[in-house]
């Protein structure tokens, strides 16, 4: 073994040598004049224009959203201006962040979004590895049940979903006093409480996708593991909490960050359980589909009568406001997307 | 005395085996705490609206609602719907013209999502940074992006005339301004000879390139994950033998990472059919209130959701006669 590496190294060197003592022009022809390296290099130009053009696709309507969202009004009237502003000015970012409200609601969003994606990360692992590793009776049957609330579309439910958190009762345990005492008149809707309690039952937004993902997961690690820490002393769930929650932590990190920046855009849950309440999150209309009054002033003055460039502009702002909510999530998107690619390349999807 | 030894065995193991059950319904618990408690009653509630008359009790007379059986009138009245007063178009017509769009859309994902994954899984430079800007939608969510879209363009088709001094898909951003115009696209195809029902959809498909690309993230990270997952030796060995990439994918890549495609066809079905952006789904949920529950709206509902199940098994059925599993030798 060790004498074939060694001639085997020897050889190489050999090679190379010979290679260095031609003359460069040789070199060179030796290297790149052949139809082998022809090949290699049209394919990888080809490749590299294609994922150029699709990066394309997805990165414009980012860009001609953030070059205009300088625009000021006088800018639409002008015939040659596109993408790039003539008079730029933020006063578009500054009303919208302060007669609207931005970091209120960015606060808002940002404890709603990460009380969700704690406890849906935290219950859809506590589910996933019961479905994965127990061979209990019904774990088929209730497995299907998953499924189903993946399927189901959530619009076919909202109205009777809506209802009942309007009148929620649990078995008559959470009755209507409690409820006066607490001070919520219509139930606990128009509260962060339908969240909650959906995050702690995995029927959040797409929970039944992430119960998947983490029944994938723990299907993947072998029981072994399991047995040696039931060996070793270790009751059920002492063994889940000490040795396969940090075993899954990449995995983890992924169902955290995907349930996190889906619950941040999320608008329909969001406007179908806090209707016009105070508490206003980025999603909510309040927010990013309202003009600010000193914006709307400014545009009805500068551009009076001319509808379609006062539109253009309302457009813009909205526009504006939206790519507002989404920054804080494409910032946190690249310090994350290392593990976030990681953890769903290991995660063992291929045996659904 | 062996019959002996073997029933006790077996009682010990059945026993053991009942307490770890028993312990994976504690697992489970907090899922099914919430269908009993949550969702299994709205979903009756919800069905039960579809099949019975909803009539409110005014507020003088104590308030509340009442609920008589009708039995399959409301979906009578789905089916005979007329949405569209100008065109005459039904309900029934609309959910089908949406189904067969949704349909091409669902096929050129899965294929673009194929083929984008087995670009990025080969070695080149900025690798990294292609994979990083390909899994934005992912983060972002398709899903806002195309509301904010539509929220501007509603704002700007309230104008009568589009500006012509900003170009209107660059406002709205869903379109790309100028980077193809339809009329070229048609003019090729059909000169090349192909049917106009043909062109049609391929000039659809190009008008509709960022919502494909926006909603095949997720289905090209599960098909990476299933390229990572096919044994090198298995290429090495192909190469060896004399067979060109061509045969390779098609021998080998394709049929390896069927399971995937199967569970990418899964998704792909059930996201483009509930998503905020399908036509069907913003019907459904436009014409009613989202508070006061209307029977009619629950029949529509749930009449789609059989159509949408019957799909998926559709799909399901189709893709797993030409899904290939590995017999795995090994552990």
């Amino acid at each position: 073994m060790n004498t074939q590496a060694k001639i085997k190294k020897e050889t190489k060197r050999k090679i190379k040598a010979d290679f260095e003592r031609a003359p460069l022009a040789e070199r060179l022809k030796a290297k790149y004049l052949n139809s082998f390296f022809y090949k290699k290099l049209l394919v990888a130009v080809f490749r590299f224009v294609l994922l150029l053009g699709i990066s394309y696709v997805i990165l414009y309507p980012f860009a001609s959203k953030i070059l205009q969202s300088v625009f000021s009004p006088s800018d639409l009237i002008q015939t040659d201006v596109l993408l790039v502003s003539k008079n730029p000015t933020i006063d578009t970012y500054r009303y919208l962040i302060t007669e609207n409200g931005y970091f209120e609601a960015l606060l808002n969003t940002a404890i709603l979004s990460l009380v969700c994606a704690f406890l849906q990360t935290f219950i859809c692992a506590f589910i996933g590895y019961g479905f994965a590793k127990f061979k209990f009776k019904g774990n088929g049957a209730v497995f299907v049940l998953v499924l189903f609330t993946l399927l189901v579309p959530h619009k076919v439910i909202a109205s009777s979903l809506v209802q009942h958190f309007v009148n929620f009762d649990l078995f008559g345990i959470l009755g209507n006093t409690l409820y006066k005492w607490v001070g919520w008149e219509t139930g606990i809707h128009g509260t962060y409480a339908p969240f909650v309690l959906m995050s702690l039952t995995g029927l959040g937004f797409k929970n039944g996708l992430f119960i998947l993902i983490m029944r994938q997961f723990y299907r993947g690690i072998p029981d072994e593991l399991e047995e040696a820490s039931y060996v070793d002393g270790y009751g059920v769930f002492k063994t889940f909490f000490r040795i396969l929650l940090p075993c899954s932590v990449p995995m983890l990190i992924t169902v955290f960050v995907l349930s996190f920046s889906w619950q941040w855009t999320d608008i329909f849950y969001t406007n179908l359980f806090l209707p016009n309440s105070d508490t206003v999150l980025l999603t909510s209309n309040a927010f990013w589909a309202s003009m600010p009054s000193t914006l709307k002033d400014v545009s009805a003055s500068l551009l009076e009568g001319n509808i379609t460039a006062t539109n253009s502009f309302s457009a813009i702002v909205m526009n504006t406001a939206g790519m507002l909510v989404v920054a804080p999530l494409v910032v946190l998107y690249l310090f994350c997307q290392r593990y976030l690619i990681q953890g769903i390349e290991h995660s063992g999807f291929g045996g659904v | 005395m062996n019959n002996t030894v073997e029933t006790k065995k077996k009682r010990k193991r059945a026993s053991l085996n009942e307490r770890k059950a028993l312990k994976g319904w504690i697992f489970v618990l907090p899922f099914i705490i919430g269908m009993i408690a949550v969702y299994i009653p709205v979903i009756i509630e919800s069905i039960s609206y579809s099949l019975a008359d909803y009539r409110v009790i005014p507020a003088i007379q104590g308030g509340g609602y009442t609920l008589s059986w009708v039995g399959f009138d409301n979906f009578e009245k789905v089916f005979s719907l007329v949405i569209d007063s100008k065109t005459g178009e039904t309900f029934l017509e609309m959910m089908f013209t949406n189904l067969l769009q949704q349909v091409i859309d669902i096929v050129a994902i899965l294929m673009l999502s194929l083929f984008i994954a087995v670009l990025l899984n080969q070695k080149m430079i900025g690798r990294a940074a292609f994979r990083a800007i390909f899994f934005i939608p992912v983060v972002v969510g398709a899903g806002i992006m195309t509301k904010i879209d539509a929220t501007s363009a509603e704002v700007l088709s309230t104008a009568s005339g589009m500006l012509e001094e900003i170009d209107t898909g660059s406002v709205a951003g869903g379109g790309l301004g100028g980077i193809a115009s339809m009329m070229d696209i048609s003019a090729l195809f059909s000169n090349l000879g192909f049917g106009s029902e043909l062109v049609k959809i391929v000039s659809d498909l190009v008008a509709n390139i960022v919502n494909i690309v926006n909603r095949s993230g997720v289905q090209m990270l599960i098909l990476l994950d299933g390229l990572k997952s096919i044994s090198p030796s298995i290429y090495e060995s192909c190469q060896v033998e004399g067979a060109s990439a061509w045969e390779i994918f098609w021998k080998i890549t394709l049929p390896m990472l069927s399971p995937m495609i199967l569970a990418n066809a899964i998704y792909t079905v059930v996201d483009a059919f509930t998503s905020e952006s399908n036509a069907v789904m913003n019907h459904i949920i436009g014409d009613a209130g989202a508070i006061s529950p209307d029977p009619v709206q629950s029949a529509k509902a749930w009449l789609y959701f059989a159509v949408v199940a019957l799909c998926l098994l559709l799909v399901v059925g189709i893709c797993s006669t030409f899904v290939f599993y590995q017999r795995r030798n090994d552990k």
